[in-house]
């Protein structure tokens, strides 16, 4: 059971990987966005894990993108090396302002996170001399000089490595940490959990992974402009693919991914207007009507008559 | 040495003095009663030494460490632990994984590690088939759960919050047996308990609370007699 | 749910004036205007706190139904000629209706599944909402033109536009009537009741789950009524009221949960606070962080003085 398992996700790995090899330019910008939405996905849900709901996703893709596309531009520095670079802002910046989001639960957290998004965004406009202003910036080559086959395999080692830091914190020490604390907060204190210092390295990893997703984006299209990066599409998205595969786990954001992408495309090209309308729906259903996600509404609808070992860990309760 | 002194300790929620002037102590190997009528500050007691929030006034000394600005985790490292009056198990784990989080954090083991001191825990305090999900079990497994969290973080000092709260007689005296246990093995053990028989049963020494302040202090048998005590309980008669 | 004016309170109004006469001599137009539209912004925030305040939701989805109501009052104008003012009436029954509909349809479901629910499904309730708007609208902007809103008068030789003090008027209407609802009427007394402790409301018998549906549905009406005014002075597009939401978040924190007369305050503070900013050569593009500012230093220093261990 295990093995094949294994073997399945190994099939799979090895076909998204050999994709450059016969598909077009289309199917890849496709991919290529499922994966950085993937990315971003999982992010949102490693969050989620610690039990606080973050709504700045957009707002650490967009400096992560800013740095990135600014060291370039300004400091002439490698496109690869920016990339790590926006990792590296983005998550110093999260360190320093851990020490006061952190503090907040809740809706405050939420809406504070909400805020900071646009007030990166507003300060990134005002400052036009070093960041082009409303109008952004645009870098002098893309990425690979636009490689698509390139920028696609970087996006797809970004989104691997991204799923197994996500796999191995399911597996660690911090896993226990982080459900402890989005259960009962008293009770992990309780059991000697420092749950500040947990919040944060959480915190922390899933800003840096946001800022080297964004960077890889910027330098991608070699452009940066402050409505189009800071949009709210880096958050909701991300947020809708991990709610309909199922949150507080792996496969549940991979999945959510690779659906609504593939749907999204679909839907941009018969509704040119408001086919964002269909995320909205799907938030709306999902929290009403399937909580745990289609991944383990699905594994439920298949192992029903066996003894699950597990526990079903799948509900928005807190 | 006690292992646990606290000296003028007190608590303001607001208008509301909850705790007041307390000073007591607790020695190694004992168990201590903390006892009053409803709204007497016995569980803000518990918060106050646990540091689930901070005093408005007075010390708190454990194992002679003035611990007032630790926070919560950092005095579980010391050896305080606690079970919740409410049981609160962390209910996406199994059993075990939930007694393991004391282990693992209290004591800051490895997941393996961890892993065998939990079963160590569980055979312990009698807590069978620990590896399934934690839905549906009674309530004495609950607690037992409670229980085998808090000692999996090794404490020096247990507070036991209301433990038999919601129990039958069979298993009332299942969880004497497992408190005694623990004495056995130099625990300190403070039980806030409603039930008085648990406490004539357990407690060497019981303190009384009542408004937020001691109002007696001795043995059980001792303090049951006294007019005050039973006045607390069924209010002063005209 | 309605602190009686503390003393804080009036220190704040003292400071409040002060600051007032001080600005009122260096840029009467800051002023003015602040107060305008603080005004508009204390309307349009007191029934977010209500709903936070007695559901318990923060409800993400506040500034769209502002959209809602100017959208319904732009087509009332362009398809039947029907003057904004007159619009008042229907857009406001209409948006109780939406309110009252949505909150049966989503909300009501979602009260007891904690806040990760709630905030999930009011953020999708925004997202159906705007890109609805924006399906049958496009995103090309709309308005509405009468010559009455752009009156205005000249006072001690300074010239500023008149019709934006229905803002202010609006706001002392619709804060009076709240509570006077709130303390005279025996609904609005079952809600302060609610409010304070749902579970003991129902014990005495209140019907809380008919408390929560009447205050949603109020509280939306409200909300159309904001609208249908700020239809005349804004432009009408589908994120036009998106905003608002923040901004009634950041006012109701700053007031404090259920201190319904410091939103009103907090309003004017910020709105004149805002246009100070604007006024400040060069400072037009940073008043947008005015609010986000203030509203993340209100949370973090509420946070900070809780004192987390």
């Amino acid at each position: 059971m295990r093995n094949k398992a294994m073997l399945i996700v190994a099939a799979f790995v090895i076909a998204a990987a050999s994709l450059p090899l016969f598909a077009g330019p289309y199917f890849l910008s496709v991919f290529n966005t499922i994966f950085v939405y993937m990315s971003l996905a999982l992010t949102w849900d490693i969050m989620l894990r610690t039990g606080q709901l973050s709504y700045g996703t957009a707002g650490l893709f967009g400096l992560g993108a800013y740095a990135s596309a600014l060291l370039v531009a300004k400091a002439g520095l490698n496109p690869l090396v920016s990339i790590a670079a926006g990792g590296a802002f983005a998550g110093l910046l999260a360190f320093f302002l851990g020490f006061g989001v952190l503090r907040l639960r809740k809706i405050y957290f939420s809406i504070t996170t909400l805020a900071l998004t646009t007030v990166f965004s507003v300060i990134i406009r005002n400052l036009p001399r070093l960041t082009g202003g409303a109008s952004g910036t645009v870098l002098p080559r893309a990425l690979f000089n636009g490689d698509p086959g390139k920028n696609y395999w970087m996006i797809y080692c970004l989104a691997l490595a991204v799923i197994a830091i996500s796999v191995w914190l399911s597996k660690s020490k911090t896993h226990y940490a982080i459900n402890a604390i989005r259960n009962d907060e008293i009770t992990a204190r309780s059991s000697g959990i420092d749950v500040f210092k947990y919040l944060l390295f959480i915190f922390v990893l899933t800003s840096t992974i946001q800022g080297v997703i964004g960077a890889f984006y910027a330098q991608q299209y070699a452009f940066v402009q402050p409505e189009a990066t800071f949009s709210m599409n880096f958050l909701l998205l991300p947020l809708a693919m991990a709610l309909v595969g199922g949150v507080y786990s792996t496969i549940g954001p991979v999945v959510g991914a690779v659906l609504l992408g593939l749907v999204s495309e679909y839907l941009k090209l018969i509704m040119p207007y408001g086919h964002l309308i269909v995320y909205g729906i799907i938030i709306v259903l999902v929290v009403l009507f399937m909580p745990q996600g289609i991944t383990r509404a699905f594994a439920k609808l298949f192992t029903r008559k066996m003894q699950v070992g597990g526990v079903d860990s799948a509900s928005l309760r807190d | 040495m006690p292992v646990l002194e606290t000296r003028g300790l007190e608590k303001r929620f607001g208008g509301l003095l909850a705790v007041r002037d307390l000073s007591f102590s607790a020695s190694r190997g004992e168990i201590l009663g903390i006892i009053g009528p409803n709204g007497a500050g016995k569980t803000t007691v518990i918060n106050l030494v646990a540091g689930i929030f901070p005093e408005t006034s007075g010390q708190i000394y454990f194992k002679g460490q003035e611990i007032n600005k630790l926070s919560t985790h950092e005095r579980n490292h010391l050896g305080i632990a606690r079970t919740f009056q409410s049981v609160r198990p962390l209910d996406h784990f199994t059993a075990l994984e939930n007694v393991m989080i004391g282990a693992l954090f209290g004591q800051g083991m490895h997941l393996a590690e961890a892993r065998e001191y939990a079963y160590e825990i569980c055979d312990l305090i009698g807590l069978k088939n620990v590896d399934r999900s934690i839905d549906n079990l009674t309530v004495l497994d609950l607690k037992k759960i409670e229980i085998g969290r808090a000692l999996a973080s090794k404490p020096d000092l247990l507070f036991l919050d209301e433990l038999m709260a919601g129990l039958n007689a069979d298993e009332t005296a299942e969880m004497i047996e497992v408190v005694r246990e623990l004495q056995r093995r130099q625990l300190t053990i403070i039980v806030v308990e409603h039930i008085m028989a648990v406490v004539r049963e357990l407690t060497q020494r019981c303190i009384v609370l009542d408004g937020g302040a001691i109002i007696a202090e001795g043995s059980y048998e001792e303090v049951a007699k006294q007019e005050r005590v039973i006045e607390a309980y069924l209010g002063k008669e005209e | 749910m309605l602190a009686a004016a503390s003393k804080k309170q009036y220190l704040f109004i003292a400071l409040l004036v002060i600051a007032a006469i001080v600005i009122g001599f260096w840029e009467p137009h800051a002023l003015i205007y602040g107060i305008q539209r603080g005004s508009l912004y204390a309307v349009i925030a007191l029934p977010l706190a209500l709903i936070l305040g007695i559901l318990g939701v923060l409800n993400l989805a506040h500034g769209e139904f502002l959209t809602v109501g100017m959208y319904a009052t732009f087509v009332l104008f362009s398809r039947f000629g029907v003057d904004p003012m007159l619009s008042t009436v229907p857009v406001t029954l209409l948006l109780a209706v939406v309110g009252v509909a949505v909150y049966l349809l989503t909300i009501k479901h979602v009260l007891k599944a904690g806040h990760l629910s709630q905030l999930l499904i009011t953020f999708g309730i925004s997202l159906v909402i705007s890109e609805l708007i924006k399906s049958i609208y496009t995103t090309q902007p709309r308005g509405v033109f009468t010559t009455y809103s752009y009156s205005s008068t000249t006072l001690a030789g300074i010239r500023f536009g008149t019709y934006e003090f229905l803002y202010l008027l609006i706001a002392v209407a619709v804060l009076v009537g709240l509570q006077l609802f709130l303390k005279k009427t025996r609904l609005g007394q079952a809600t302060f009741a609610v409010g304070q402790n749902p579970r003991g409301a129902s014990i005495v018998g209140i019907n809380v789950s008919f408390v929560y549906l009447f205050v949603f549905g109020l509280s939306i009406a409200i909300v159309g009524l904001a609208s249908v005014f700020m239809v005349p002075r804004v432009s009408i597009f589908p994120g036009a009221g998106t905003p608002y939401t923040m901004k009634s978040f950041a006012l109701t924190a700053m007031a404090g949960l259920g201190n319904l007369n410091g939103i009103l305050l907090a309003g004017i503070a910020l709105g004149i606070f805002e246009a100070v900013v604007n006024a400040i050569p060069g400072g037009s593009g940073w008043s947008d962080v005015v609010f986000f500012g203030v509203l993340i230093l209100v949370i973090m220093t509420r946070a900070i003085r809780e004192g987390r261990r």
